[in-house]
């Protein structure tokens, strides 16, 4: 553990060949993919989408290489302050947030807006990873314990539900369980936990805005709503469909080029790539994504600390969840939740929150044998 | 260490299951993709292609019809008009209200409107009115964004300026149905022609549509053209009719009922068909209502009907000369043969009366033809025998439609022994033939066949197709009904003198221009039995009968007697004599005919000309 205290240009080349390559070099090309559809969906144009992209691609790139040379040790004495710091975000937002789209999603900052529900799934699980550390495999399912991890996923639950944003709320909550599931709670929670959900969907239903009804009920049924809720299902649909084995070509997808692909640059920008790239390029890029999560997993089973295990596992397994849930939206398998496709979709916070994991990951990857208290 | 370890596997494998679950769900997804990218790839593509590109269908512009010198008789016009498509309308109550009061429409209209839209398809275009005005059309423009599923827009309406003068020659289109969807296949367009011309050309008129194909964006704006088939615009068409001479006939026919018409001997070129009363085939292309129609179709003097190819009439005298023409071919009287007229002719034990009631005294076949006399023609037909009259009046094209191909043709009855025996499952008697003599009994023509018959007898024996095409660049071979011209001349000869000498019964329509003389023959047609009293009594003039009961007063004629070019035949129903009714109109309509051939003004309406 022959960390230089500062770091000087012969240190930061040494932090690059000590650093897991392929990892880095998966997510440059996702991050490139991203900036060649928004060109394309653009019309053949760099502007409005595709630079900005690209600059917060190597923007990112540059914060994953950073967090990567920080001590381990400091994500460990920093996990509960940073969670406390987005919990207040969050209550932040609920208090001065500006309204977007019928939703109260963003701070602003003055020079950037941030979406702190985002943040808010690295820092749970940060929080998580840290509370499990060092508890003894014994005490792990002791009733008693489960309170505090618990408590710490509803409450900023509850708090992004409120925004309202079912997507991301959900997103939290899975990726805050996969901790708990991961540090070893016994199964019969689960369990019992599947029945609660299942006998709470009709409470749920009930409660739910007319708005996510729809979707849930179009997503049943596209052609429910051909014009309206639907329309979004069904374009997407006939886009990825036309593009056929090879594609229409960069750039010449009628279906996103003519409009006709709605949010075509954030969540449904698989549409345009499929459509333009055929059913070879999405293959490629669905490997990308798999190889992505395979060297994550692999780094998460190597890691020697729970602490660190757990962390890259559950980031790992978000960023999973996220590829998944979009592209099963985008081919008409899941409701329409507004979930970005990460490294590819356009939008700032939900990049940088990706970019933050990798970092992580990267670091703990690096310090297999970091000093960490019991 | 054993707290940091990886406790008994337990975190590999719940990290396995884990990663399991994940990879099964993108196998799921590879599924998926394989599924929309190649399975169904076709269908999506197909929808891609349909979603991106509109196809309009381009209306061909009906083509022009003119007269045989250029004068439009039909025409297009544009026509403002609303349509609404029910199911875009947001608030329908709200809509038809709002559009009430723009287009000022009465509360009948809007429960009419209210019918269709309940009955029809919700996605199909509702006419709500047409022919709208231009302020009510910019204000419903304006209110467009308040009023959705209301489109305005602009469309082609027929208009023909000769209105009621060439109504049934040119006749009229009116909105495709679904019985002119089975008979024509796929009809571009609204209207499609329903009668005359318009209907008889209806191919050559209609022209192809033309398609456009334009790729639109997902709000429907057109982003650029992919192609374009402008299509074929229909073709103008020039008829056979001299609209100078149509307006003519139709004025001097006026306040009858009746038909005339005008005809090259030899091309068949209708110059003039007319038949009155009439209507206005604008109000058709227009839309006529129920309760109009309706009326139109009940009137006594039938306006709707052409009689000129539709109305049957016995021929009556006008028949005489295929009698006498049977006759001379077959030899069996001589032209100068005498027949005595005493004013009644006794047949087995009937008596059939001449019109002449002191008779004529001894007739030769020119002077039978000259002063219509009806005794010799009820010797010569006895003589002649019902199934040579048959034959004649068949060969010149009685019995059969003429060919003018125009809708709802009749073709008249030749009567004989097999069609009495078919018709009335009875045999043939004399005395039908002694009537059949004088054109009456059950033969039937109508004003076209006589025209036709008139065409021939003055042509030499020429059976023409009567057209009403202009058919001046490659006039059509007519074929030859063959009768020898030495008895054709005997005929023209009678006929000359029928118009031409004292005795003739058309004497009074005798025409003089520059030395050209008409030919013709009156007829007279009895539509009543005159009963043994009221001839003792002394037979009721037709001024004092109800016009119902009045006799038909036919001319049939040509001109000029010595180079003869065009022949007439004119049918006034209930009109009285042909001599005193039929004849002068005839004659009139000759001399406007000759006078503008002979005009310089109207030198352009010389047939002789090129022109079309």
């Amino acid at each position: 553990m022959s960390y230089p205290s500062h770091l000087n240009r012969a240190g930061w080349l040494e932090y690059f060949n000590d650093m897991h390559k392929p990892l880095f070099i998966c997510v440059g090309l996702l991050g490139l993919i991203g900036v060649m559809v928004l060109y394309s969906v653009a019309g053949g144009d760099f502007s409005p989408w595709a630079w900005r992209h690209g600059i917060r691609i190597i923007g990112g790139l540059g914060l994953v290489y950073a967090l990567s040379t920080v001590e381990l040790r400091t994500f460990y004495v920093l996990a509960y302050p940073l969670f406390g710091l987005v919990f207040i975000l969050l209550v932040g937002v609920e208090i001065f947030g500006s309204k977007n789209m019928g939703a109260q999603r963003w701070l602003d900052l003055g020079f950037v807006r941030l979406q702190p529900s985002e943040f808010m799934r690295l820092a749970l699980v940060l929080a998580l990873a840290r509370f499990y550390h060092g508890m003894h495999q014994n005490h792990v399912s002791h009733p008693l314990n489960l309170i505090a991890p618990l408590a710490m996923i509803a409450a900023p639950c509850l708090l992004v539900l409120n925004q309202p944003d079912l997507g991301t709320s959900i997103m939290i909550a899975v990726t805050g369980l996969s901790v708990v599931f991961l540090a070893g709670v016994n199964l019969r929670y689960f369990m019992a936990g599947t029945v609660a959900i299942i006998a709470a969907i009709p409470v749920v239903w009930q409660n739910m805005l007319t708005y996510q009804k729809e979707r849930v009920l179009v997503f049943l049924n596209p052609e429910r709503d051909p014009l309206g809720a639907g329309y979004h299902i069904i374009q997407s649909k006939i886009g990825i469909g036309s593009g056929g084995v090879f594609g229409k070509g960069l750039a010449q997808g009628t279906q996103s080029q003519l409009n006709f692909l709605p949010e075509r640059h954030t969540d449904f920008i698989f549409s345009n790539f499929a459509e333009e790239m055929g059913f070879t390029g999405s293959l490629a890029l669905l490997v990308l994504f798999i190889l992505t999560l395979f060297f994550i997993f692999r780094i998460a089973n190597q890691m020697r600390y729970p602490f660190s295990r757990l962390a890259v596992a559950s980031m790992g397994f978000s960023i999973s969840i996220y590829v998944i849930v979009n592209l099963a939206m985008v081919m008409g398998l899941a409701p329409v939740v507004g979930v970005p496709l990460p490294f590819v979709s356009y939008g700032g916070t939900s990049l940088l929150t990706f970019m933050a994991s990798i970092g992580v990951i990267l670091a703990m990857e690096r310090q297999t044998t970091a000093d960490l208290p019991k | 260490m054993a707290l940091f370890e990886n406790e008994s596997g337990l975190f590999s494998r719940r990290l396995f299951a884990l990663g399991g679950m994940q990879a099964s769900l993108f196998a799921l997804l590879a599924g998926r993709l394989q599924y929309l990218q190649i399975s169904q790839s076709d269908d999506y593509a197909t929808l891609a292609e349909a979603n991106r590109v509109n196809i309009s269908e381009l209306l061909p512009a009906r083509g022009i019809i003119t007269d045989r010198n250029g004068v439009l008789l039909a025409d297009n016009d544009r026509k403002l008009l609303v349509e609404l498509v029910p199911e875009q309308a947001k608030d329908l109550d709200n809509t038809l209200a709002e559009l009430q009061e723009h287009l000022g429409l009465s509360n009948a209209r809007v429960r009419e409107l209210r019918r269709r839209i309940k009955r029809g398809p919700s996605f199909k275009a509702v006419q709500i009115a047409e022919d709208v005005d231009w302020d009510a059309f910019a204000a419903i423009n304006l209110r467009l964004p308040f009023l959705p599923g209301v489109s305005p827009r602009v469309g082609e309406k027929r208009v023909y300026p000769e209105g009621e003068t060439l109504a049934h020659v040119v006749g009229y289109v009116g909105d495709k149905t679904a019985a002119d969807l089975r008979r024509m296949g796929r009809i571009v367009g609204d209207t499609v022609g329903r009668s005359g011309a318009e209907r008889e050309f209806e191919r050559d008129l209609r022209g192809t549509a033309g398609v456009r194909h334009v790729e639109v964006n997902a709000r429907g704006r057109t982003v650029r053209e992919l192609e374009t088939n402008p299509g074929q615009p229909g073709q103008s068409m020039a008829l056979s009719i001299d609209v100078a001479l149509q307006r003519f006939v139709t004025e001097r026919l006026a306040g009858h009922s009746g038909s005339a018409v005008v005809m090259d001997i030899e091309s068949g070129e209708l110059l003039a068909m007319a038949s009155v009363p009439s209507f206005d085939p604008n109000d058709f292309s227009r839309g006529v209502d129920a309760r109009t129609w309706e009326k139109m179709l009940v009137a006594e003097r039938k306006p709707l009907l052409n009689k000129a190819i539709r109305g049957q009439y016995s021929p009556g005298s006008t028949f005489k000369m295929l009698v006498a023409l049977a006759a001379l071919e077959d030899g069996l009287v001589k032209a100068d043969d005498e027949v005595t007229c005493s004013g009644v002719y006794s047949f087995s034990g009937e008596l059939f009366h001449c019109w002449r009631e002191d008779g004529h005294g001894p007739m030769n076949m020119m002077q039978a033809i000259e002063s219509s006399c009806d005794t010799y023609f009820y010797d010569l037909a006895l003589k002649v025998g019902i199934n040579r009259i048959e034959a004649m009046a068949r060969r010149f094209g009685f019995g059969s439609p003429t060919g003018i191909n125009l809708m709802g043709e009749k073709s008249g009855t030749v009567p004989g022994r097999d069609w009495k025996r078919a018709n009335y499952d009875a045999g043939w008697r004399s005395g039908e033939t002694v009537i059949t003599g004088i054109g009456q009994g059950y033969l039937l023509t109508t004003p076209l066949q006589l025209g036709v018959m008139t065409a021939a007898l003055a042509n030499g024996g020429k059976l023409v197709t009567p057209t009403l095409l202009n058919t001046q660049d490659a006039p059509p071979q007519a074929p030859r009904i063959g009768v020898t011209p030495e008895n054709l001349a005997v005929i023209q000869q009678g006929m000359y003198r029928a118009v031409n000498k004292p005795e003739g019964t058309a004497y009074a329509s005798s025409l003089l221009i520059d030395g050209q003389r008409m030919s013709g023959k009156t007829g007279t047609v009895q539509v009543r039995r005159i009963s043994m009293v009221e001839r003792e009594e002394g037979v009721i003039p037709n001024s004092e009968l109800d016009w119902h009961l009045r006799d038909h007063a036919l001319f049939v004629g040509y001109v000029p007697h010595d180079a003869p070019r065009y022949a007439i035949s004119v049918v006034i129903e209930h009109g009285g004599g042909g001599g005193q009714v039929a004849a002068p109109m005839a004659r009139d309509i000759m001399v406007q005919l000759l006078r503008s051939q002979a005009s310089p003004q109207a030198a352009s309406s010389a047939p002789s000309q090129e022109r079309s």
